[in-house]
Formats: structure tokens, C-alpha cells, sequence
């Protein structure tokens, strides 16, 4: 039987702590849906324990496009981005209700492989992590285990190609068999973007991707996340709402757990509809 | 709206900007007052003082302009930090704008060799009137950032236009008797489209403070803070 992302909510949002939460809830303002999107999320709620940190959060994330989530600590943005490749199903005690579609694939389906989600969905972390191995290595090492190329000849090619993607090839050409950590922070953070990219995802996950990085080396990601998007769907968290501004089409404000506002970044930073987004991004808020 | 910000030094730069804007328009609105009075009283003394005012409310517009690039800089203002910013940059513009057809109308007394008959003294007073009235509360609109008074303050902008049209209008009718006269109406009727112009300034400037926020969430946010 077909059913539509709206019946596949998984049990009743809330249930299990209503009782004891009496909190006020906000309906999210903005536009939740986009045209051609590649995940869409329906009232997607995450317990760790007895403790309820995201609550019914709903949006679509759109191809070809930057989604920032911005919120102060403990808002609820980094853990909904770890719901898009089910990251959080390694935390113990954490459960997720609510519909996570990806190109219309429910990812929680007992037919769904994590690990292959992770390979469709990819992720770059705050801190830069090569592996303790060569260049080439740390972008080769997805392609060899997923079994995607058949030859050093085409591997040759996606590591040439995704360091070429990542802006980092002409700075390491001729230095592929050197560790990765030798690498400056800013190149290190480009090397694990040319890794998740060798596999060629559909979305790219980034979780303040530029917090240990120099402005220099900042500029460099987010020219490459501007380049990216034209390939990829992209969410970034962060913390800069200043970088929220400049790479990203569609800015998502999380506050204490709930989706308070989406929408167009210009409209967001110019004129946001909901008062706890006008406060965070004016710096009002207490 | 200028205030509530987590860094207490961004509050006060806003509303010392804020403030600024205030005092420039205090000026603006003497200069105009002061202008009328020497057109309507022939006083070159007061015309003089006109003059040499200007500069003070060109050095307001200059000091804005750096104070504000210096904010926007280091402050990276968003929303209705970044509206009200913009919309002070604006409104001292207009500001400045009312300053020069101030001195328009003050260059009159030095520069030209008849005086204004009484007639049209009464009409260069009743438009000032008027004017002065429409500035005064753009500021105080200003002042207390309120779209009401604003909205207000556009609407009204027709009765300055309808009093420019009849002043012109009896104007014509007086121009066309003793001929040496002529250069005087023309001059009057240089006065009155300054005056008229001051009005539009008024109402440009009522309408930069609409745009500083939506309506309701800028009235909601006004009996929030109250």
C-alpha cells in the first residue's frame, strides 16, 4: 500500500513526555516544503533518555541548495542533522519518532542500511579528522570500501577529481603519499570534504565545519561550499550566523528543540517573521 | 526598538545614533523656521544666520554617514537593527535636503532687491505652517519610531500640496498686475515650491520609518517593550 510521508510518522509526537512537558509549543513560520527536494522531514522528534530534544521538526531539505541551521548551544540543530544519517542510532538511549525521507525512501526502513545512508549521505565534523594515512588514502579509503571502483585507474580518477572538487589538488599533487595530518587545519578540513565527496553522496552534512579554522582558511570552505552546491544538497550547522548568511540559500532557526522559523536567508536576515529569530540573530536574546 | 541587545555597547551606539538624527532634525526645523521668518520679515540678519548654519547641518549628515559605516562594520546589524540603520542613514538625508531649501529660501533676502508683498508673505507663512507642522511630526515619529504617527504624517502630505496649488495659484493672479514686480513672484514662487518641497521631504522621511518594520509585528513588538 502506498502511503504519503505524512501517514509514515513513527508513533505519536510527544506521547511519551507530555505529561511531565507542559511547554508552550510555536508553529514552525516560513515555507517547510521546496520544490525538488532530497530529504523531506516530517514531525521528526529525538529522545535521549527521558529527555526530549527535538520536537516535531519538520522541513525539506532542496537540491542544489545550502540549508543553515543556526540556534544557540543545545537548540537542537546538530542533533537533527545527525537524524539525516541516522548518526544518532549509535548514541545509546537514543530514539527517534517522526518521517525522514531521502529521495523518497523512508531511512529508517528495515531495508535501509545505515552504512550505505552514511555513503548517500555524507558528513564533514568541526574538527578536521583525516585518517593516519596518506593523502590519497584518506580520499581512496571510501571508494575501495564500498566497492566502487574496479580499478587503480579509476581510482586514480575519483581522487583526482574530488581533491580537484575539494580546491585542495594544486596544493597536494605532489604530495599524495604524505600523511593527511601533515596537512595545514584549513587543507585538512578541504582533504575530509574531497573524502565524503569521493563517494559521491547526495547531501553533504557539515557540523561547523569552519569553528577551528582561521578566516582565511574559512573563506576557502565556504568559496568551495558555494562551488559544491551546484552538485550536491548541503546542511550546514553553525554558529556563525554571519556564514549562515553568506553560503546558504535557506537558514532554519532551532530554538530549544523546535524549528521556530525557515526560509529564504535574505528574507531571514532582513526580516524574520518569528520574534525568537529576530532576537537570536540581533543579538537580544538573553 | 533600539535596545535589549546581549552587548549593552551596540544599544547605545544605535541610540546614539538614534539621537543624532534627532538634534540634526531640531536644526533642520529651526532653519526652516528661521528662514520663513526672514523671508516673511525681509531680515537679512536672520537670513545671514541661515547661511552660515548650513554647514552645521551638512557636518550632521558627514559625522552620520562616518558613525554609521563604523556601526555596520563592526556590528554586522540584521534585521531590525539593519532596517532602523538604514532608515537613519535615509531620514538625515532628507534631513540634509530640508537644510538646503532652508538656505534656498533665506539666499532670497540677500541676494534679491525686492521685498515680498504682504499678500504673499501670508501665503509663504500659511504653506510654512503647514511644512513645519508635517516635520515636526515626521521627528516626533521619528523619535518614538511609530508607524501610526508616520502613516499619518504621509497622509497629510496632500493638505501641504493643496496649499502649494492655491498659493501658486493666487500668486499668478497678483503676478500678472504691476510688471516691475515680476521678479519677486518669481522668486515667491521659487519659496513656495521649497516649501512644498520641505512637505515631501517630511513625508519621505515618515516613510522610511514605515519601512523599518512590518506593521504589526513592529506595533506588537512597540506594546511589548511598553
Amino acid at each position: 500500500m502506498n502511503t504519503t510521508i505524512e501517514q509514515r510518522r513513527i508513533g505519536v509526537p510527544g506521547a511519551a513526555s507530555s505529561l511531565l512537558d507542559s511547554r508552550v509549543e510555536h508553529t514552525t513560520v516560513g515555507q517547510i516544503n521546496v520544490d525538488n527536494a532530497v530529504f523531506k522531514c516530517r514531525e521528526v522528534n529525538v529522545y535521549y533518555g527521558d529527555k526530549r530534544a527535538l520536537r516535531n521538526v519538520s522541513i525539506d531539505v532542496g537540491r542544489q541548495q545550502v540549508l543553515a541551521m543556526i540556534g544557540p548551544s543545545g537548540c537542537g540543530k546538530s542533533t537533527f542533522l545527525r537524524c539525516l544519517n541516522r548518526m544518532n542510532d549509535t548514541i545509546p538511549g537514543a530514539r527517534v519518532t517522526g518521517a525522514i525521507e531521502l529521495d523518497g525512501r523512508d531511512i529508517h526502513d528495515r531495508a535501509q542500511d545505515p552504512v550505505e545512508l552514511r555513503v548517500r549521505v555524507g558528513m564533514v565534523f568541526q574538527k578536521p579528522n583525516p585518517f593516519a594515512k596518506s593523502i590519497y588514502d584518506n580520499v581512496a579509503y571510501g571508494p575501495r570500501i564500498h566497492g566502487i571502483v574496479r580499478g587503480r585507474a579509476e581510482l586514480d580518477e575519483i581522487v583526482h577529481t574530488s581533491l580537484q572538487l575539494a580546491g585542495l589538488w594544486d596544493e597536494v599533487k605532489d604530495r599524495l603519499h604524505k600523511p593527511g595530518t601533515g596537512l595545514s587545519g584549513g587543507q585538512q578540513q578541504r582533504l575530509c570534504i574531497a573524502r565524503t565527496i569521493a563517494v559521491k553522496p547526495r547531501v553533504i552534512l557539515m557540523d561547523e565545519p569552519c569553528s577551528a579554522l582561521d578566516p582565511i582558511a574559512t573563506a576557502r570552505i565556504e568559496d568551495l561550499i558555494d562551488q559544491l552546491r551546484q552538485d550536491y544538497a548541503i546542511v550546514i550547522v553553525t554558529h556563525s550566523m554571519q556564514q549562515a548568511a553568506r553560503v546558504s540559500q535557506r537558514t532554519a532557526y532551532f530554538h530549544m528543540g523546535e524549528l521556530i522559523e525557515v526560509g529564504d536567508t535574505d528574507r531571514m536576515f532582513t526580516n524574520p517573521g518569528h520574534k525568537l529569530t529576530e532576537d537570536y540573530i540581533t543579538g537580544r536574546f538573553g | 526598538m533600539l535596545e535589549g541587545h546581549i552587548a549593552k555597547a551596540y544599544d547605545g551606539a544605535l541610540s546614539a545614533l538614534h539621537m543624532r538624527v534627532l538634534e540634526m532634525g531640531g536644526l533642520a526645523l529651526d532653519q526652516v523656521r528661521e528662514s520663513v521668518h526672514a523671508y516673511t520679515q525681509w531680515n537679512p540678519v536672520s537670513a545671514q544666520r541661515v547661511v552660515e548654519r548650513e554647514r552645521m547641518v551638512n557636518d550632521y549628515d558627514s559625522i552620520l554617514d562616518t558613525e554609521q559605516l563604523a556601526l555596520i562594520a563592526r556590528r554586522n546589524p540584521v534585521a531590525s537593527d539593519l532596517r532602523i540603520i538604514i532608515a537613519i542613514a535615509k531620514t538625515a538625508a532628507e534631513l540634509e535636503r530640508i537644510g538646503d531649501e532652508a538656505t534656498k529660501i533665506a539666499r532670497n533676502v540677500l541676494t534679491a532687491d525686492l521685498r515680498p508683498a504682504p499678500p504673499t508673505c501670508r501665503d509663504v507663512a500659511q504653506l510654512a505652517r503647514l511644512a513645519m507642522n508635517q516635520l515636526r511630526q515626521g521627528l516626533e515619529a521619528f523619535d518614538r519610531l511609530e508607524a501610526t504617527l508616520a502613516a499619518q504624517v504621509i497622509h497629510d502630505d496632500r493638505l501641504v500640496d493643496a496649499e502649494y496649488a492655491a498659493a501658486l495659484q493666487r500668486l499668478r493672479l497678483r503676478a500678472v498686475e504691476p510688471p516691475l514686480r515680476i521678479g519677486a513672484a518669481l522668486d515667491a514662487a521659487f519659496v513656495l515650491k521649497s516649501l512644498e518641497r520641505i512637505g515631501d521631504h517630511a513625508r519621505n522621511l515618515a516613510r522610511h520609518i514605515q519601512a523599518i518594520g512590518p506593521r504589526d509585528a513592529w506595533l506588537a513588538a512597540l506594546s511589548a517593550k511598553a
